[in-house]
């Protein structure tokens, strides 16, 4: 039956019954607590994945590989990051696939794409980013196209912890225009510092943003957020 | 071993306090509220406010909350004195206290209503003073805290006030107990429908109207036969009947009647028959046509006046019957408007049935004020066929001014007028010819257009 799904797989495209190809589904779930199956079904995908298939067949793939991938998957699957038709499901699958590998790639493809596809892979960072994602974002916030600064202020808002806030602080000291964006971002570190217990980081972030020379909905934010730290 | 029992002492009194990390967040926190409830934008003081309201427990920072007090705006001190009531925390009592004299009216009724929730009987005084000599807001907030304030006695406290209060104090603490469900009291609201104040005498039929129960009724008839005839009957006799609704069988609620009306003199009996028609039953119907068929007239009208309150339509025939068979002029008119009236009434029965019935009164109608009778209570049958019922009276100069009025009725109703709008819009047209009632006319151009009116109360 498995092998029948991937012979159709080879033909698979938009239209084509998903029934002829449900055999592989079934096998990703059946092998959720069965390691070895894991493994196999991955690699027949990751097979899969190289060769001549449809952009449908490809999606479908990803789709898979988001519940099985592991860092192995991560080469086949960033290599559709740059494809502008299938790098939604190729970011999908990253988002969800375990380990540094694939937060790696994504890092890889925000610093080396262009355009939407490298808002997507920093959107995506946002997602799934921890440290090693900050860096780039970090570096992505004195970009030239104000899209890119955005995409990488929230994703970096979005990721949290000192790290993130630290950069998110100094490149506000550059910015000379609208800081609103930053400022949100910072917000967003702020509440999850707060989340880890990591009250003094978080009042440091209020305590500058609820100053005299911030925008009142700012001021009144802070507000709310020093009295979150001081225990309410 | 003694001495090695005193060297715990103070280790266990330190475990017991506050943790030093714990005291200092808290310090942090009272001083960020404090801070924040000077702040001049309301949506600052309101994020302080909130904390008062929900955290930052112990009777020390409510202490030093309520002190800020006399610090604030008006505005502000309101607003803080709302969040200290609703964190109901009593060592705010005495700094709330304190601006029950304030010069600004706010303040005065939120510390008023403040005292409903940390206030106790000491208060009550103020309360009271309030009650009897305050604004018409402090009145307001003081009868709100006085409706909330907890503890086992408050209810008997306000009971025995309303003794001896002045009668305009007296009506509004039998509605505070009312609204308190101080069941407890009901002695006392039943005491008070005799009173010789009409005001506080209706103030006791409404609370028992909420609170009274089936086997009080004995005690509450006195108070409704010294209720004043009119509006203050009508209100005793409403509560009653709803205290009687509360016995959930028919038949059970008929004779619970019935054995109360045996234990009130005979002679007054018959006044209380329009209080049997509010309650209805097929249990007191028949008990009621014999009295509205009885030889003795005077009887009779008060029979009849109790068939013509009945809930539903059941009596129409008892009360078609005795406006035919009657040769009194009075009678016949009283009886004839009496059936109209339950004809009407929006019972269990559908629109048709009731439209039937009008059909019938109005073959059965025998001069001007019958039909017009007829034809004016045509409205509470929502239906089209009510409106071609009426439709053909508009061509009668006599009958044409409250044909168009029951018309504009009609149509009020979306659900009756939006199917038939053709139909609808030509007879709105005819009564737009009509009309000689400026309202009526502006109503038929609404209804015409879509629009609905308000009805004015």
């Amino acid at each position: 039956m498995l092998d029948q799904a991937f012979e159709a797989l080879k033909k698979f495209d938009y239209g084509t019954p998903l029934s002829d190809i449900q055999a592989i589904e079934d096998a990703v779930v059946a092998s959720n607590k069965d390691e070895a199956a894991r493994k196999a079904i991955e690699q027949r995908l990751i097979q899969a994945l190289g060769s001549p298939i449809s952009r449908d067949a490809k999606d479908y793939i990803c789709r898979q590989l988001a519940l099985v991938g592991s860092a192995a998957s991560v080469p086949a699957v960033a290599r559709l990051l740059a494809n502008e038709g299938n790098a939604h499901l190729a970011r999908h699958a990253l988002e969800r696939i375990p380990g540094v590998e694939a937060e790696a790639a994504l890092a890889s493809a925000a610093k080396s794409l262009t355009g939407k596809l490298q808002l997507g892979a920093i959107g995506s960072l946002g997602v799934c980013g921890k440290s090693v994602a900050i860096a780039t974002l970090a570096n992505l916030l004195s970009h030239t196209d104000s899209a890119v600064v955005r995409g990488a202020a929230l994703s970096l808002g979005a990721i949290g912890g000192v790290e993130a806030a630290n950069a998110l602080q100094s490149a506000m000291k550059a910015v000379r225009g609208d800081k609103n964006l930053m400022i949100d971002a910072l917000l967003s570190c702020a509440e999850s510092l707060l989340k880890q217990k990591k009250s003094k980081e978080a009042t440091a972030i209020y305590s500058a943003l609820a100053e005299d020379n911030q925008p009142r909905l700012v001021r009144l934010a802070a507000a709310r957020g020093l009295l979150a730290c001081a225990g309410a | 071993m003694k001495i090695r029992s005193l060297f715990w002492i103070p280790i266990a009194i330190a475990l017991c306090s506050s943790p030093p990390n714990v005291q200092a967040d808290n310090d942090a926190l009272v001083t960020q509220v404090v801070k924040l409830l000077s702040n001049s934008d309301h949506e600052f003081r309101a994020a302080g406010l909130e904390v008062i309201r929900t955290s930052a427990k112990g009777s020390e920072n409510t202490k030093t909350f309520a002190a800020q007090l006399p610090k604030l705006e008006p505005e502000a001190q309101t607003a803080l004195i709302s969040a200290l009531g609703d964190r109901g925390d009593v060592a705010a009592k005495p700094a709330v206290l304190e601006q029950l004299t304030n010069k600004q009216e706010s303040v005065r009724v939120a510390a008023l209503i403040a005292l409903g929730e940390i206030g106790s009987l000491a208060e009550f005084p103020s309360l009271i003073n309030a009650l009897q000599k305050g604004t018409n807001l402090e009145q307001k907030a003081s009868a709100s805290a006085l409706i909330r304030m907890a503890g086992a006695t408050v209810s008997e406290k306000i009971g025995m006030e309303s003794k001896s209060a002045k009668p305009e104090v007296r009506s509004k603490l039998i509605e505070i107990l009312a609204a308190r469900r101080a069941t407890s009291e009901a002695p006392v609201i039943i005491a008070a429908t005799t009173d010789d104040d009409s005001a506080v005498r209706t103030a006791a039929m409404n609370a028992l109207g909420q609170i009274g129960q089936p086997e009080q009724l004995a005690a509450i008839l006195p108070g409704l036969l010294k209720s004043s005839r009119g509006n203050e009957r009508n209100n005793a006799e409403r509560n009653i009947a709803e205290i009687c609704k509360r016995i959930s069988n028919e038949d059970e609620r008929g004779n619970a009647l019935i054995a109360v009306l045996n234990t009130v003199d005979a002679s007054q009996r018959d006044e209380l028959m329009s209080l049997v028609g509010r309650v209805g039953g097929k249990r007191l119907i028949s008990f009621v046509a014999d009295i509205a068929t009885s030889s003795d007239v005077s009887r009779r009208a008060f029979g009849i006046d109790a068939l013509s309150k009945w809930p539903d339509a059941s009596p129409a025939d008892t009360l078609l019957k005795i406006a035919n068979d009657t040769k009194d002029d009075a009678e016949r008119r009283q009886a004839f408007a009496a059936f109209v009236k339950v004809c009407a009434n929006r019972d269990n029965r559908n629109d048709k049935q009731r439209l039937e019935r009008m059909k019938q009164a109005m073959k059965e109608a025998r001069n001007l004020e019958e039909k017009t009778a007829v034809i004016n209570r045509t409205r509470t049958a929502y239906d089209v066929e009510s409106m071609r019922f009426v439709r053909p009276f508009l061509d009668e100069p006599e009958l044409s001014q409250i044909a168009c009025e029951t018309i504009v009725e009609l149509a009020h109703h979306r659900n009756v007028r939006n199917p038939h709008k053709e139909e609808f819009d030509v007879v709105l047209d005819k009564v737009i010819a009509l009309a000689k009632n400026e309202e009526w006319i502006e109503r038929a151009k609404r209804y015409k257009r879509g629009e609905t009116w308000e009805r004015q109360r």
